[in-house]
């Protein structure tokens, strides 16, 4: 059963106006946020064990205690550059909410103490783009974003920004390059955001989902939000599923939800006639889950953590028996290969390696120690760059290599994919 | 301060300095490219990676500050593995053309690959194709396939110029460096990216291909091409000099030095010297010897009209030539008719703002203060004057040992050669001028900074001492020497050894098979 | 030589205003400039950029090369651009590509002979539940079949 806390007016179109939006309790929170002490809310969003929707994981409220006291203004920054591959929640819930995610910054910005915010949106969002736009616009002329909102003293400014086509910008760090008019390319750290982050002054980066929870954190308590998903990994989390199930979409459970309920009931599982054969379950940068795994697995932090892979984003990739595993791969690798920001040599070279050495392998041309070079590479390329995509490249290489090792082999001894073979056959 | 053990050896340290400057500071080898000490961390080569005890994780040295106790190594077999696979990544996409490079022998690739590399290439998939021999206007050339990306070109034209014209265009294994539609590198600054390139992607023009490094010598010294003075280090052998590049000194340059001082060594090298003396005028020169004609002035000295002679001395010398000068010109001659020639009076005082000073000379100061202990307070226009009233015969010239700066050079000679009977010319340049002069003449060759000892006086008032180091016209002498010898006083000129060394490509002519 | 409108003037000098810094500026303003410049930046535009938000050239071209979104080539009327990416690569994404080539008339794999179109195979767009997709200039496409996206691709104006 899906447990729509964050969703749960997403299925009516007015929702995504201003006053649709009010008519459903919209920018109440706030108004109850106000009237608390900025400290309340930070500790409520701890209590509340909320942590971040877009990828890592870290927990929100343990971010926001990083900002320094140091009378520096504060930014707050919404990564909307969603890009990591299967994943399409923020896309929607910028289109059927944008005051939901307007709301929810406006509340943390006023728990941190940031006067200024802004909402980055990846560039091929041209659409999510013209309605978070617009919402803005609608916020400021009811009195929720300017000069002393609703009467509080509180001031606040919100603009978006546009990307143009990167990746990386997903990364925090490189996000703010880019909203700085640069490359986006990540920065170096030591010293993180929190202290020294957009024009070097302290700055909080959060998701669009993480943003939106907060609404959901002030307005029942933590208590309340911690009635869905498990002790350490608490809430609901959206999941956008897609790949071989007969009804792919974004679907929002608690988290400790089973992943064999999330495709086989809610997404109406496979094609007739097709086993299922891995699932990568949290975007590409996801070690892949041999089908054995994924009956097994929950949708947690702790569980996908331990059984090596990671929640990451929440987009589960559902692949069938219909794919060969090999041309999987060379499709993920040229995605990281293409999108290296380029600064870090393991990173900028590695990805182009495993790339040229995954394309050896699918024409026909790999040499049985290839197989091991990638693992060799990408092991190389790990923890070894400022940030996470040189480790988002090699997870899923390693990850393929070795537990379809034999598909693998077979298509460098025969030169041809063992997976089309067998479909041939049947 | 801090302590700290870098590979077991302990140090200490000032608070903020970071794990890469401990270890040069132990005297331990790490690897890097990016890291400059005159730039900003950039941290992106990946391979000055250290492990600390009680970090699981390993660390850029170059990012991490030392924190008391801290014990840090890069000899355990996790640092030394990444390392090799961190030379990996950075050649599988070089093209590896050593033998063609002009880099080869000083190349950070090179150097770094033998002491922490793999051996075992593990690449077998093609190249990224780059662009190659960009053209980058007057100084360099760029090969973007040799380009490791580690950025200190780009950080320099950033922070230190701040020119802004070189960027990294594309991204992942496409980046590439280079100027916007390959415009020039022109600033005056710019070669010092070359230096700073740690393989052979930006190559000078004015070096490139001209020697092998291995057939070159090098010694440090003093620049001599403005009063900032910086240091230097000059390669030569006995071809002569090649190039010049700065040497760190945090009082004066840091670890830069200018375009335009990078050339002086030109002057030194004999196509611009004036190689024997000479004795004569217009179209009858007497060649000899530069002690036979120095001793050749002392006797004709005896017979010149002491109240008609009259001194110019640039600031192109030491303080020691100064002292000798002023001392041979009190006792032979007695007068204060003594001039500073300023060579560019209305760039004088400029400065770039960097380190280029609009005062081309060496020793300004040193000479002012020559001349405040001597009184020689006498202005340039009362030697003018003098001149155009015919009450000055004689004329000593401590001339320009860069004749370009001296742009009033020529203008200056003629009309000393038609204003005076004799002229004593005391330069190590070749100047056309001074063989076109219809007074009596003679033409004293004198040493180099790169052939003398001496001591210089930089714009700061920092003294600095510069060290003879070969010598290139056999015959030429110091001012000091020049002016003992035209007193008269038996005088043993002092000669550094004329340059020996490998001849260019001496291997392959010895044996002759390669 | 290259220049914006009056209106694309004021939007750039206003959105150099905007961000904290002008260099902020420059995405919005290089997205103008391509719209202007008939959906692709050129080198004596970024000139022209670098001239009237008076930053460096460099700093242009650096943004310019680094985001897919800006053409450094000239384009068709309409900019296809299939996602290839892995949910797309399960469901055709890859083949639909192949088949607007051809249908198309793309022989080179990017340009259409008649200029109208040109075809790019790029990452994930964010679709990954309505795969295949296309995006068309600023409009996405979804669930499309090779015979919708034919279509819609020949009906546009």
């Amino acid at each position: 059963m899906e447990v729509k806390v964050l969703t749960k007016h997403y299925d009516k179109p007015e929702y995504r106006s201003l006053e649709g939006y009010k008519k459903y309790g919209g920018y109440e929170v706030l108004k109850k946020a106000l009237g608390m002490k900025p400290e309340e809310i930070v500790a409520q969003v701890k209590e509340a064990g909320l942590r971040g929707r877009g990828g890592a994981g870290f927990p929100t409220g343990v971010k926001w205690g990083f900002l320094p006291n140091n009378g520096e203004p504060r930014y707050l920054v919404c990564n909307a550059d969603e890009g990591e591959p299967g994943t399409f929640k923020d896309r929607m819930m910028m289109e059927k909410a944008p005051h939901q995610l307007i709301e929810g910054m406006l509340i943390s910005a006023y728990a941190i103490q940031s006067k200024k915010s802004y909402i980055y949106i990846r560039g091929e969002y041209m659409e999510p783009y013209r309605i978070v736009e617009k919402a803005i616009q609608e916020a400021y002329d009811a009195g929720f974003l300017g000069k002393n909102i609703l009467g509080s003293g509180f001031d606040h400014d919100m603009d978006v920004y546009r990307g143009a086509g990167a990746y990386i910008c997903g990364e925090e760090t490189a996000l703010l390059s880019s909203l700085e008019g640069k490359k986006g390319q990540p920065k170096l750290k030591p010293p993180f955001p929190a202290v020294e982050g957009y024009l070097r002054k302290p700055t909080i980066v959060n998701n669009v989902e993480t943003l939106a929870a907060v609404v959901t954190i002030v307005k029942d308590g933590p208590k309340e939000y911690r009635k869905y998903g498990t002790e350490k990994s608490p809430g609901t989390k959206i999941f956008s599923v897609s790949g071989n199930v007969l009804k792919p979409g974004n679907y929002e459970v608690p988290l400790g939800y089973p992943l064999k309920d999330l495709i086989y009931n809610l997404c109406g599982g496979l094609k007739p006639g097709r086993q299922l054969k891995a699932v990568i379950p949290g975007g590409s940068s996801a070690p892949v889950l041999t089908a054995e795994e994924a009956e097994r697995a929950t949708l947690d932090y702790e569980c996908l953590a331990e059984m090596k892979s990671m929640l990451g984003s929440g987009a589960v990739i559902v692949i069938d028996d219909s794919n060969c595993m090999v041309d999987l791969l060379k499709v993920i690798m040229h995605f990281y290969h293409h999108e290296s920001c380029g600064q870090c040599t393991p990173c900028r070279e590695g990805t182009g390696w495993l790339d040229k050495i995954v394309g050896s392998i699918y024409k026909g041309e790999g040499r049985l120690q290839d197989i091991q070079l990638v693992e060799q590479v990408s092991k190389h390329m790990m923890g070894r760059t400022i940030c996470a995509l040189s480790d988002a490249a090699a997870m899923p290489a390693i990850s393929f290599v070795q537990k379809f090792r034999s598909e693998f082999e077979f298509y460098v001894r025969e030169g041809r994919s063992k997976v089309k073979e067998v479909i041939a056959n049947a | 301060m801090l302590k700290c053990k870098i590979n077991g050896v302990e140090v200490e340290v000032k608070e903020g300095t970071t794990i890469i400057e401990a270890f040069k500071i132990a005297g331990q080898k790490i690897a890097h490219y990016c890291w400059h000490p005159g730039l900003s961390v950039a941290g992106v080569c990946r391979l000055c990676m250290v492990e600390i005890k009680g970090q699981p994780r390993l660390q850029i040295a170059c990012n991490t500050p030392v924190q008391d106790g801290m014990e840090i190594t890069n000899q355990s077999e996790q640092v030394k593995e990444t390392v090799r696979w961190g030379l990996d990544f950075h050649l599988i996409n070089h093209p590896l053309d050593c033998p063609i490079c002009d880099q080869a022998g000083e190349c950070g690739l090179q150097d770094q690959y033998m002491e922490f590399g793999l051996y075992t290439p593990e690449m077998a998939e093609p190249k990224v194709k780059k662009h190659k021999v960009v053209d980058l206007g007057s100084k360099i050339v760029l090969d973007t396939e040799r380009c490791i990306l580690c950025s200190r070109c780009v950080r320099f034209t950033a922070e230190v110029t701040k020119t802004y014209e070189l960027g990294i265009f594309n991204r992942g294994d496409r980046s590439e460096i280079g100027t916007f539609e390959n415009k020039p590198l022109e600033n005056n600054y710019a070669l010092n990216t070359v230096d700073i390139c740690p393989v052979g992607a930006l190559t000078s023009k004015d070096f490139r291909f001209r020697q092998r490094v291995w057939y070159l010598q090098e010694r440090e010294s003093i620049c001599t091409g403005c009063s900032t003075g910086c240091n230097i280090k000059i390669y030569f052998n006995e071809e002569g000099l090649f190039r010049i590049r700065p040497v760190y000194n945090e009082k004066v340059n840091g670890y830069w030095m200018c375009d335009e001082g990078r050339n002086i060594y030109k002057f030194v090298n004999k196509e611009n010297r004036l190689l024997k003396a000479k004795k004569g005028r217009k179209g009858e020169w007497l060649e000899m010897e530069g002690g036979a004609a120095a001793k050749d002035v002392a006797h004709h000295f005896k017979s010149l009209d002491k109240e008609r002679i009259a001194l110019v001395v640039t600031g192109q010398f030491s303080n020691e030539e100064y002292e000798a000068l002023f001392q041979f010109y009190k006792k032979n001659v007695g007068n204060d008719f003594v001039y500073h020639w300023i060579n560019n009076k209305e760039s004088f005082e400029d400065f770039d703002g960097l380190l280029l000073r609009g005062d081309r000379n060496p020793n300004t100061k040193g000479l002012l203060q020559k001349l405040e202990d001597y009184r020689y307070e006498q202005t340039w226009a009362h030697l003018e004057e003098n001149l155009k009233a015919g009450k000055i015969e004689t004329l000593i010239v401590a001339g320009p040992e860069n004749p370009l700066w001296f742009p009033d050079l020529k203008e200056k000679v003629q009309q000393w050669g038609i204003q005076l009977s004799h002229l004593i010319w005391l330069s190590s340049a070749k100047v056309q001028a001074v063989d076109e002069v219809e007074c009596l003449t003679w033409q004293i060759p004198l040493k180099t900074f790169f052939e003398k000892d001496g001591t210089y006086v930089n714009y700061q008032g920092l003294e600095q001492k510069s060290h003879r180091i070969a010598t290139i016209v056999p015959g030429a002498l110091s001012l000091s020497e020049a002016a003992h010898l035209m007193a008269g006083e038996e005088y043993k000129v002092d000669m550094a050894p004329i340059l020996k060394g490998p001849k260019k490509n001496y291997y392959v002519h010895r044996r002759g098979y390669l | 030589m290259f220049e914006l409108s009056k209106e694309g003037v004021e939007f750039v000098k206003k959105e150099m205003q905007r961000y904290e810094t002008k260099r902020s500026a420059i995405i919005p303003a290089l997205y103008k400039v391509q719209e202007e410049n008939g959906g692709w930046v050129s080198p004596e535009c970024v000139t022209y950029l670098s001239q009237l938000m008076d930053l460096p050239e460099v700093w242009i071209n650096e943004v310019l090369n680094f985001y897919t979104m800006f053409n450094k080539e000239p384009v068709g009327k309409y900019h296809v651009q299939v996602c290839c990416n892995v949910s797309c690569a399960m469901n055709g994404g890859r083949e639909l590509a192949d088949h607007l080539c051809k249908e198309l008339n793309i022989k080179d794999g990017r340009h259409s002979e008649d200029g109208r179109y040109t075809l790019s195979r790029v990452e994930c767009l964010g679709s990954c539940g309505t795969a295949p997709m296309m995006q068309v200039n600023d409009k996405y496409y979804e669930n499309l079949t090779k015979e919708s996206a034919v279509q819609i691709l020949k009906e546009l104006p």
